[in-house]
C-alpha cells in the first residue's frame, strides 16, 4: 500500500477500469492512478415496459426495484440500474432509449467528475489523501471544501503556444514557445525539426496546461495531420493510451442570436486551453477558470470552453446527487396555464426606469449586490416550490430550501466573502489581481443562474420560478424608491438592481450611507455605493431629443474614474479608432473638477477630433485601427440585402474560406461599389471611406458632447 | 426582430405599434403639428414604467395618463413662472 497526498488534478472514465484519476502530489510528481468506479442509473414509467427492460438488461448489468425521488413529481418506483464501469453507459443508454422510448431515464447522463464529487467528497483542483496498491485506489479523502476562499496555491507548469500570425488571416510561418525562462520562435518548415523540437519541448517541461491562441482550431488538428503525413510522433497527452478528443465546429442560437463555436481539442492527463476559444477568458482569465472548476465540478477543460450556464447545471446536479434527486435526461416541466391577464402580470422583465434627460451633478449611483441570486436564496424560490409573482413574497418559513437555493447559497456567500476582502485590500497587493478574477467567475455563475431558471432545456428550470424573481425584483425597487424618496432623494433613474440618486446639498459619499442603511433593512438584500459622479449624463435618444433611453449613460465619478454604458466606445462593432476618440473626449472632460468649469475643457475635446480627422485623410491612422467587427445573423444564401458583414462573409466565401454563422467577419468601410473589404484579405490604406469613418467619429461625439453646448447646462429638475 | 422567450410584447412595443397604428392620421396633419404629435408621444415613453406597472389588457387608457400628466407638469411650470414674472414686475 502506498499513500500520497496532493491536489486532485483531473478525472475522466477509462476504457476497461472505471475512471482515470490524476494526482499533481505534494512532491511534484503526477500520478495517474484507476479507480474502481460502478455507476448506477434509472428507468421509470409503465411497469409492464420496465419489466420488459429489465429482460433486455439482466446480463449487462445489476438490476433492482426501489424508489427515489423525483423533484417535480416525488417519490416514485423504478428499476436502479448499475454498470461495472462508466464505459458501459453510452451504449446501454442509446440502446434503451432506442428499444423504450416511452420510459424517463434518469442519472444517466451526469458528467462522471460530478459522480466522482458526489462519491468521494474530493472536488477538482481539492487536496486530497489518497492510499492506493500498485495504481489503483483503495481510498480518497478530501482535505479541503470549494468553499474555502484561501486554498493552497497549485504549483501548474503551464507552456504557451502562440503562432506567428492569427491562422484566419493567413498560414503562420513559426510557433512561439514559451514556459519558465524559455521563449522562442520555432519555425513550422521544415515540417519534421519542428515536430521533434516540438516533442523535445514537451519531454523536457512535462505541461499540465498547454495554453494556446487557435489551438482547437490550427495547431491540434494540423499537429494531428502532420504527425501522420511525417511519422513523426508529438505526445501532446500525457495519458498516452488516448488520443487527442476532437469537438466539431457549430453554430446555435442562444439569447436571441446566432453564437459560432469553433472545433474544440482536449488533452488528457494534461489541460489544454485556446485562449481564442475560450469563452470567458478575457473576461477573468485562469484563475477564473480555476475557480469555476473548483465550484462546479466540470473539468477545466470544459468550464473553459463552455458558457457559465452549464457550470450552474452541473451545481446543480450536485446538489441533487448529494440529496438523493434524481436528474431528469429530459426536461419535462412545461410552463403552466394561466389565463391572459395573469400572463401579462407575470410575463415582464426587471424594472427599467426612464432617466430624467439631461446632465446632473452629485449624483450616487447604488447597486444592489446579486440581486436576483439573493432573491432565490431569500425568498426560497425553486421549480418544485409552486408559486406564481408576488405570492412569493409572502414567505412559507416552513418549507425546506429548495434545490435552487441549496446550490446557490455557498456560491452567493463566497462572492460576497470576496467581495468583502478586494474592499480591504490595498489595491498594490499582489492577491488582488487574482482575487477580482475569481470573483468575476463566481459572479458569471450568479448571474446566469437566473436564466437557467427560464431556459426551456433548463433540467431544474421553470418559466414561473423565473418571473417570481423579477416580480419580487421590480417590488424591492419600488420600495428602494420610496424609501428615498422619503429622506428627500430625487430618483434620476433605476435600472434593474442600479438606483441614481440627488440630493440637494449632499454629495459626499459618507451623506450617502444612511439612505443605504434604510434601503437594506427595508429590502433585506446586500447594496453598496458604486460611487458618486461629479456629473452623469443621461441623454436622449437619436431620433427625438424629448425621448429618454434607458441604457445609455456617461459620467465621472468624484475620484475622475469615467464610467459609460451603452455609448459606441463600449460596442463590439465600433472600430478602435472611434471608440478611443469618444474615451479621450471623455478624459477631457474628466479633468474638470465640476461641471462649472467644463466648457474650457470642451474645446480641447473640439480640437482633439479635427486633429483625428486630418490624421485620417492624412493615412497616418493604422488599418488595424479601423476595423469594424461584426457576426453574420444567418446563413448567407437568407440574406434579402446583405449587410456589411455578409458583404465581407462574401468575400471569404469567393475566396474559398468557409463561413458559418454567428461567424465575427473583420472589415473596413471602403469606397467604391464594393463597400467593404474583409480585412482577411488584405486592405490598402488608399482605399479606406474617410467620409464615413469621419461621420462616425462626429457621431460619437455629438453623442457626448452636445448636452454641454446648449446655452444653459440644465441641471436637471 | 426576436423576442426570446417572450410571450407579452413590451409596452415600448405597443406604444410603437398605436403610433403606426396612427400614421395616416399624423400623415394628414400640418409639419409643425406632427412635431406636437410627436412630443405627445414622447411624453408617454417618459412613463413606460408606469404604464407596465398597472398590468392592464389596455395599456393606451394609462398611457393617455401618462401624457395628460406631462401636460399638467407643463402648465404648473408655466404656472409658476408666470407667478414670479409677476411678482418681479410687482
Amino acid at each position: 500500500m502506498d499513500e500520497q497526498t496532493g491536489w486532485l488534478f483531473d478525472v475522466y472514465e477509462h476504457p476497461r477500469q472505471g475512471v482515470s484519476v490524476w494526482l499533481l502530489s505534494d512532491q511534484g510528481t503526477r500520478i495517474h492512478l484507476l479507480m474502481d468506479f460502478p455507476i448506477t442509473f434509472y428507468a421509470a414509467g409503465d411497469f409492464k415496459l420496465l419489466r420488459q427492460a429489465w429482460i433486455f438488461l439482466r446480463e449487462n448489468a445489476q438490476l433492482a426495484r426501489t424508489r427515489r425521488q423525483d423533484l417535480f413529481i416525488g417519490e416514485r418506483d423504478v428499476l436502479r440500474i448499475t454498470l461495472s464501469r462508466p464505459a458501459l453507459l453510452a451504449n446501454i443508454i442509446a440502446d434503451l432509449q432506442r428499444n423504450f422510448p416511452a420510459l424517463d431515464y434518469y442519472d444517466a447522463d451526469i458528467p462522471i467528475s460530478l459522480r466522482f464529487i458526489t462519491r468521494t467528497g474530493v472536488h477538482l483542483l481539492g487536496r486530497c489523501h489518497v492510499t492506493h496498491n500498485g495504481n489503483l485506489i483503495q481510498a480518497i479523502e478530501p482535505l479541503d471544501s470549494p468553499w474555502q476562499i484561501e486554498h493552497a496555491p497549485m504549483p501548474l507548469r503551464v507552456m504557451i503556444l502562440t503562432p506567428s500570425v492569427d491562422p484566419a488571416h493567413c498560414p503562420p510561418s513559426s510557433l512561439k514557445v514559451k514556459y519558465e525562462r524559455v521563449e522562442y520562435s520555432l519555425s513550422v518548415n521544415p515540417l519534421r525539426p519542428f515536430l521533434i523540437g516540438l516533442q523535445a519541448d514537451l519531454l523536457r517541461f512535462d505541461p499540465d496546461l498547454i495554453l494556446t491562441d487557435h489551438g482547437d482550431t490550427w495547431l491540434f488538428p494540423n499537429l494531428a495531420m502532420w504527425c501522420k503525413e511525417s511519422g513523426q510522433q508529438v505526445d501532446v497527452n500525457r495519458d498516452r493510451e488516448k488520443d487527442v478528443l476532437t469537438r466539431r465546429a457549430n453554430s446555435y442560437f442562444a439569447y436571441g442570436q446566432v453564437v459560432y463555436r469553433g472545433a474544440q481539442a482536449h488533452l488528457f492527463g494534461r489541460w489544454h486551453i485556446d485562449r481564442k476559444n475560450a469563452m470567458m477568458f478575457n473576461e477573468y482569465g485562469l484563475d477564473g477558470v480555476l475557480e469555476q472548476t473548483r465550484v462546479t465540478g466540470l473539468g477545466v477543460q470544459e468550464m473553459a470552453r463552455k458558457s457559465p450556464g452549464a457550470g450552474i447545471t452541473a451545481m446543480q446536479m450536485l446538489t441533487a446527487l448529494k440529496t438523493g434527486v434524481m436528474v431528469p435526461m429530459h426536461k419535462q416541466q412545461a410552463e403552466g396555464r394561466k389565463t391572459l391577464t395573469r400572463l401579462i402580470q407575470a410575463d415582464r422583465g426587471g424594472l427599467i426606469y426612464q432617466p430624467i434627460i439631461g446632465i446632473h451633478r452629485d449624483v450616487a449611483q447604488i447597486d444592489f449586490s446579486s440581486m436576483y441570486p439573493s432573491i432565490m436564496v431569500n425568498y426560497n424560490i425553486s421549480p418544485e416550490n409552486e408559486s406564481v409573482g408576488l405570492d412569493a413574497l409572502s414567505l412559507d418559513v416552513t418549507r425546506p430550501s429548495g434545490l435552487i437555493p441549496q446550490t446557490l447559497k455557498p456560491l452567493l456567500e463566497k462572492r460576497l466573502q470576496m467581495k468583502q476582502m478586494l474592499s480591504e485590500l490595498s489595491t498594490k497587493d499582489c492577491e488582488i489581481k487574482s482575487l477580482r478574477a475569481r470573483a468575476a467567475a463566481l459572479k458569471w455563475l450568479l448571474v446566469v443562474c437566473f436564466g437557467y431558471l427560464g431556459y426551456k432545456n433548463a433540467r431544474f428550470g421553470r418559466i414561473e420560478s423565473h418571473e417570481a424573481v423579477t416580480a419580487i425584483s421590480r417590488e424591492l425597487m419600488l420600495q428602494a424608491k420610496e424609501v428615498a424618496e422619503d429622506l428627500g432623494f430625487t430618483v434620476l433613474h433605476m435600472y434593474v438592481d442600479s438606483l441614481f440618486v440627488q440630493k440637494e446639498g449632499v454629495k459626499d459619499q459618507s451623506q450617502f450611507l444612511p439612505l443605504l442603511d434604510a434601503i437594506r433593512a427595508q429590502t433585506k438584500i446586500a447594496i453598496a455605493l458604486d460611487g458618486v459622479y461629479r456629473w452623469i449624463a443621461f441623454p436622449p435618444s437619436r431620433k427625438d431629443a424629448r425621448i429618454p433611453v434607458p441604457n445609455r449613460y456617461f459620467g465621472i465619478f468624484q475620484n475622475g474614474e469615467i464610467k459609460v454604458r451603452g455609448i459606441e466606445a463600449r460596442r463590439r462593432d465600433t472600430p478602435r479608432w472611434v471608440a478611443n476618440g469618444q474615451l479621450k473626449i471623455l478624459s477631457y472632460l474628466s479633468k474638470a473638477a465640476s461641471l462649472d468649469e467644463i466648457q474650457s475643457y470642451l474645446s480641447h475635446a473640439r480640437e482633439f477630433v479635427e486633429q483625428e480627422k486630418r490624421k485620417l485623410k492624412a493615412g497616418q491612422v493604422p488599418v488595424q485601427e479601423l476595423i469594424v467587427t461584426q457576426s453574420l445573423s444567418r446563413a448567407l444564401d437568407a440574406y434579402r440585402s446583405p449587410s456589411s458583414a455578409a458583404r465581407a462573409a462574401g468575400q471569404l466565401q469567393s475566396a474559398g474560406r468557409e463561413v458559418a454563422p454567428g461567424q465575427f467577419m473583420h472589415f473596413v468601410f471602403v469606397r467604391g461599389a464594393e463597400r467593404v473589404r474583409v480585412w482577411d484579405l488584405g486592405v490598402d490604406a488608399r482605399m479606406i471611406d474617410v467620409k464615413r469613418y469621419c461621420e462616425m467619429l462626429d457621431r460619437a461625439v455629438t453623442g457626448l458632447v452636445s448636452g454641454f453646448e446648449t446655452a444653459e447646462i440644465r441641471l436637471g429638475i | 426582430m426576436i423576442i426570446m422567450g417572450r410571450t407579452v410584447i413590451t409596452i415600448t412595443q405597443q406604444l410603437t405599434e398605436t403610433e403606426s397604428m396612427l400614421a395616416p392620421f399624423r400623415r394628414a396633419l400640418r409639419r409643425s403639428d406632427q412635431y406636437i404629435f410627436d412630443g405627445i408621444f414622447a411624453a408617454a415613453r417618459r412613463h413606460i414604467t408606469a404604464i407596465g406597472q398597472n398590468e392592464s389588457l389596455l395599456p393606451f387608457e394609462s398611457a393617455l395618463l401618462a401624457i395628460m400628466l406631462e401636460q399638467a407638469k407643463d402648465i404648473a411650470a408655466l404656472q409658476h413662472e408666470i407667478e414670479q414674472i409677476k411678482q418681479r414686475n410687482g
